[in-house]
């Protein structure tokens, strides 16, 4: 009886470890923090694999993560090499790996921003700064390391009323993604939320928002945000000038389907000093050390 | 009635629900909450088999998952239930299964990240600490006299397989199946945090309101749980045990180095690291207990005590459903599906979809705890109450269950509740995840801001927490002279 | 060598002497049997005896210490874990040896039960199991006997053939009994216990049932 289980014990672990050296050494995988709902980030991000595995000549895989702090603890861990960041999740993950590189972001990233917006039933309107009609309204951001969903809204209310957002609203929940904060303030499970500009152009144009019960109230100013960033040492495993490549590729983006998943009109070249400000901000409210 | 000390210790836990009730945050947020769960049963009764790709692969997964991280928690937790009478061990064992199979899992993700070994250990480790604990309990009431009579001189091992083992093994066996059981749980809730099993794609399907998939995956995990006993047979044993690993998927190649820096720098605290020394550090645990581990500890344990409470009820309430003592076959059939259904969903789904249909606050969280645990001591107690024979003019209906039935279960009623207690407060520090504040919240706070020294502090924090409950709960149940066996 | 000489044998139970000091010697090819009134102390001498002389002696304790899981054969067979290697025990639990099976067969055999030999012992009546004991006892093949009411669950017949047997295999032997006429019959020796004490202590065939009794 007992001897049956050592057996299968070994056994058992030997496969596991014999499982874990198959995965191919020469694919490169990417990640992207998961913003919206899960099939439009698959569907979006399988096109991009496609089309960067034709461009690049090595295989290239998705893979799709739970949550922002996954996408960077794989691009950390060397388990992704390039991943579609958002502003503060790019300077997280760049942070913790030295050498890696900002390479494109899109042209509606350089002035990004974000919409607060209400639910009819608070009755409240379009205001030119965050006035004292929000206390005690319930209020969700997105997820905990959105820079759109959560930094720069929250940034904002600081700015504004001197405290934080536990403090200024009756209950502050984390809806995990935009596609989701839409859904909850439409449905009025919070009177007010923060959502990405992006989301709400892309689901007015769909005709999936209910005008009649939720409305934009207030937008922040611009600020940087999306980017592609690929690690440093993507050329010692890939090739000389292959993180040039990547960037070129990605520039050179046209496929209107494409680009509209996401949706940006295309790409440019971007640095690491583009997001100085989001660091400066995330280091104000104490979300980087 | 007074004068009962069971009577009193129920008292006196109601009167700490009922106060915790004052502070607690119980409301329904949500503008349509009945809306949303109709649209949510309606889902559940118009299954939709075929749109999830990979429906059929997570459930492998999930299935592959359970095994090979029960298997492996097994054999550990044997051999340290060798040892178990150890001080060090005893302690290691509590350490490690008052964590969280979630928390685990969050820890291996950042090192191994999506490879197999992160799910695998995630089940396995606190696994081990269970499995080592019951298995000691019950090699421990193993009849000592055997031994005692074998001829001097034989080998440990000859006299530990010959005398210990074999009276002890129908036990060992019936809970490990159990803990199977529990496994597959596990497995599937560790989806929710990344993995490739059936929680990835529940949530999916839930948070994007497709209740139809989401009512699909429902149905053929309870199927799964249920035909447990058809599929799992000892000869087949070995043939899952080995085949398990081959159908874990390959997930990502770890990298060895990632597992030294985030011992020797990610869990370092960062005035340390900074090199603030200990004036730094002060501050900085300062921070961390009065903005995070206080408030976290204080919803924590509101939420477990009220919990605990509407657990209890739930349990009084449904025993009768499977009671033979009350109703016909056909009810009680319908009863015993309906307290499978409760005892199979893991609260932590439970808590989520409830929470995705009335909006967050602890409301959601109490009654799928609630739920979840009544339904299983429900289903204990219920059991026990069958095999009690009344007398033959007893009397019938609310008499009966008043004066006939709830007496003579209600010891072994609170020793289950008590056993619970800890496993209550386990569940409700993870439904923090969830976005309730609990600890798990701020625990799921610091991994996302990348401050794993934060995250570590508070999950040791935690383990603490549940290891004083399990000790109280241990203390009152000695109190009281209850007895019970493990449940999980 | 299978007698022994002991000397200051005591034991106390909840702070209250239950037994001795008293002192028993016993020597090689002695069949002794200690008789007396239930609670006078047989069980407890018995047991603090196998103490001292453990390596040397085969028991069977009243409650027998039978593992319930496991078959007959292994019950018995488990009398001589010492004299095989931990591989050929482990072995013998998924698959016994052909000569061990034999051997034991032979042993139930002359216990009339050789067709129990594959039961689990949680299955056998409570004569069966004594008889399990008996053959474990047996199979040990030591020259001293230890036994506690090792026939009190057996038909008249077969406690005679029992304790015939166990006269037979065993050089020297220590049983408590209870049936006076056993004791007489199957024993040299007769040591009466009263109280803790040795109340009585003479050869058999000076006894009759009439002397022993004022002990009960």
């Amino acid at each position: 009886m007992l001897l049956n289980l050592i057996r299968k014990l070994a056994a058992a672990s030997l496969l596991v470890f014999i499982a874990s050296a198959t995965a191919s050494a020469q694919t490169l995988v990417f990640t992207a923090i998961p913003d919206e709902d899960e099939t439009k980030l698959v569907e979006r991000f399988k096109g991009i694999a496609d089309y960067l595995s034709g461009e690049l000549d090595v295989d290239v895989r998705y893979i799709p993560v739970k949550s922002y702090a996954a996408a960077i603890s794989a691009f950390r861990n060397n388990q992704v090499q390039l991943a579609w960041f958002g502003g503060l999740s790019g300077v997280q993950a760049r942070e913790l790996v030295p050498g890696s590189e900002a390479i494109a972001q899109g042209v509606e990233d350089t002035a990004f921003y974000s919409h607060i917006i209400a639910h009819k039933s608070t009755g409240l309107d379009e205001m030119e700064n965050l006035s004292d009609e929000l206390r005690d309204k319930t209020f969700t951001f997105g997820s905990k390391g959105s820079t759109s969903g959560r930094l720069i809204p929250e940034y904002y209310i600081r700015e504004a009323f001197g405290e934080s957002p536990e403090d200024v609203f009756a209950r502050v929940g984390f809806s995990g993604n935009h596609t989701r904060t839409l859904r909850l303030v439409e449905a009025g499970t919070y009177d007010v939320g923060a959502i990405n500009f992006s989301v709400w152009d892309k689901e007015m144009e769909n005709n999936n928002i209910d005008t009649d019960a939720v409305k934009v109230i207030w937008t922040t100013p611009s600020y940087p945000n999306y980017q592609w960033t690929i690690r440093g040492d993507v050329n010692e495993r890939f090739g000389e000038g292959f993180s040039q490549r990547v960037q070129e590729a990605l520039l050179a983006m046209d496929d209107p389907a494409l680009l509209e998943s996401f949706p940006r009109s295309g790409f440019i070249p971007v640095s690491n000093d583009a997001y100085d400000p989001i660091r400066v901000v995330g280091k104000q409210i104490g979300i980087i050390d | 009635m007074l004068s009962y000390p069971t009577v009193r210790t129920s008292l006196i836990f109601t009167a700490i629900a009922l106060v915790g009730l004052l502070f607690a945050d119980i409301a329904i947020t949500a503008a349509n909450p009945w809306k949303d769960l109709g649209r949510f049963f309606l889902g559940v009764v118009t299954p939709d088999f075929f749109s999830t790709q990979g429906l059929a692969t997570a459930l492998l997964r999930t299935v592959a998952f359970a095994f090979v991280g029960v298997a492996l928690g097994s054999v550990c937790g044997f051999l340290l239930a060798l040892v178990y009478r150890a001080y060090p061990v005893r302690i290691f064992c509590a350490f490690i299964r008052a964590i969280h199979e979630l928390f685990w899992a969050l820890i291996f993700l950042q090192f191994f990240g999506f490879h197999p070994l992160t799910g695998v250990l995630a089940i396995a480790i606190p696994y081990s600490g269970i499995f080592a604990k019951v298995y000691s309990e019950i090699l421990e009431e193993a009849d000592p006299e055997p031994g005692r009579l074998l001829p001097p001189g034989t080998g440990v091992i000859s006299a530990f397989l010959y005398a210990r083992i074999p009276d002890c093994w129908v036990q060992i066996r019936t809970y490990t199946a159990y803990r199977l059981e529990c496994g597959l749980r596990s497995s599937a809730i560790l989806g929710f945090v990344g993995l490739p099993t059936l929680g990835f794609y529940l949530e999916s399907a839930f948070s994007q309101g497709h209740y139809s998939d989401a009512g699909a995956m429902l149905i053929l995990f309870y199927v799964l749980i249920a035909t447990l006993p058809l599929w799992v047979k000892p000869k087949l044993l070995p043939v899952y045990i080995l085949g398990a690993p081959f159908f874990l998927g390959d997930g990502m190649p770890i990298v060895w180095g990632n597992v030294t820096r985030f011992f020797t720098e990610d869990i370092v605290p960062s005035p340390l690291k900074n090199e603030e020394g200990w004036a730094g550090m002060g501050t900085w645990l300062g921070d961390v207990f009065v903005n995070q581990a206080l408030p976290g500890i204080w919803n924590t344990v509101i939420l477990t005590q009220i919990a605990l409470v509407a657990t209890g009820l739930i349990a009084l309430l449904a025993f009768p459903l499977i009671s033979t003592h009350f109703g016909g076959p056909i009810r009680r059939t319908s009863g015993h599906v309906f307290l499978v259904i409760l005892r199979s969903t893991p609260e932590y789904i439970l808590a989520y979809i409830l929470l995705q249909l009335w909006g967050p606050s602890m409301l959601p969280a109490v009654v799928a705890l609630a739920l979840h645990n009544g339904g299983i001591i429900g289903h204990l107690i219920g059991r026990q109450s069958s095999s009690i024979a009344l007398r033959p003019d007893a009397p019938t209906g609310l008499n009966r269950y008043t004066y006939e039935l709830v007496p003579r279960v209600y010891r072994s009623f609170l020793a289950f509740l008590f056993y619970r207690w800890e496993i209550i407060m386990r569940e409700t520090a993870i439904l923090g995840i969830l976005g309730i504040y609990t600890l798990g919240f701020y625990v799921d706070s610091a991994i996302q801001n990348i401050q794993f020294d934060k995250a570590m502090l508070l999950i040791l924090i935690t383990a603490s927490l549940n290891i004083g409950v399990d000790i109280l709960g241990r203390f009152i149940r000695r109190k009281l002279a209850l007895q019970t066996m493990p449940t999980c | 060598m299978s007698g022994f000489d002991l000397t200051g044998l005591s034991a106390s139970f909840g702070g209250e002497r239950v037994i001795g000091p008293l002192s028993l010697s016993v020597k090689a090819g002695e069949k002794v049997a200690l008789v007396g009134r239930s609670g006078a102390g047989k069980s407890t001498l018995i047991r603090l005896v196998y103490q001292e002389v453990e390596s040397l002696a085969s028991l069977v304790p009243q409650d027998l210490g039978l593992v319930n899981a496991l078959p007959v054969f292994h019950n018995v067979y488990m009398g001589r874990l010492d004299a095989h290697p931990t591989w050929y025990n482990v072995l013998t639990l998924m698959r016994p040896f052909a000569k061990d099976n034999r051997e034991v067969k032979d042993l139930l055999s002359e216990l009339a039960m050789p067709e129990k030999v594959w039961i689990p012992a949680a299955s056998l009546s409570g004569g069966q199991r004594q008889r399990v004991a008996i053959a474990r006892a047996l199979y040990r093949k030591s020259g001293l006997l230890l036994a506690d009411e090792p026939v009190s669950a057996l038909d008249g017949p077969m406690a005679h053939q029992i304790m015939r047997l166990l006269k037979e295999r065993f050089q020297t032997s220590v049983i408590a009994l209870h049936d006076v006429e056993l004791a007489l019959e199957y024993c040299t020796r007769i040591v009466g216990i009263q109280d803790g004490q040795v109340a009585l202590d003479e050869p058999s065939e000076k006894l009759t049932p009439a002397d022993i009794m004022p002990l009960y």
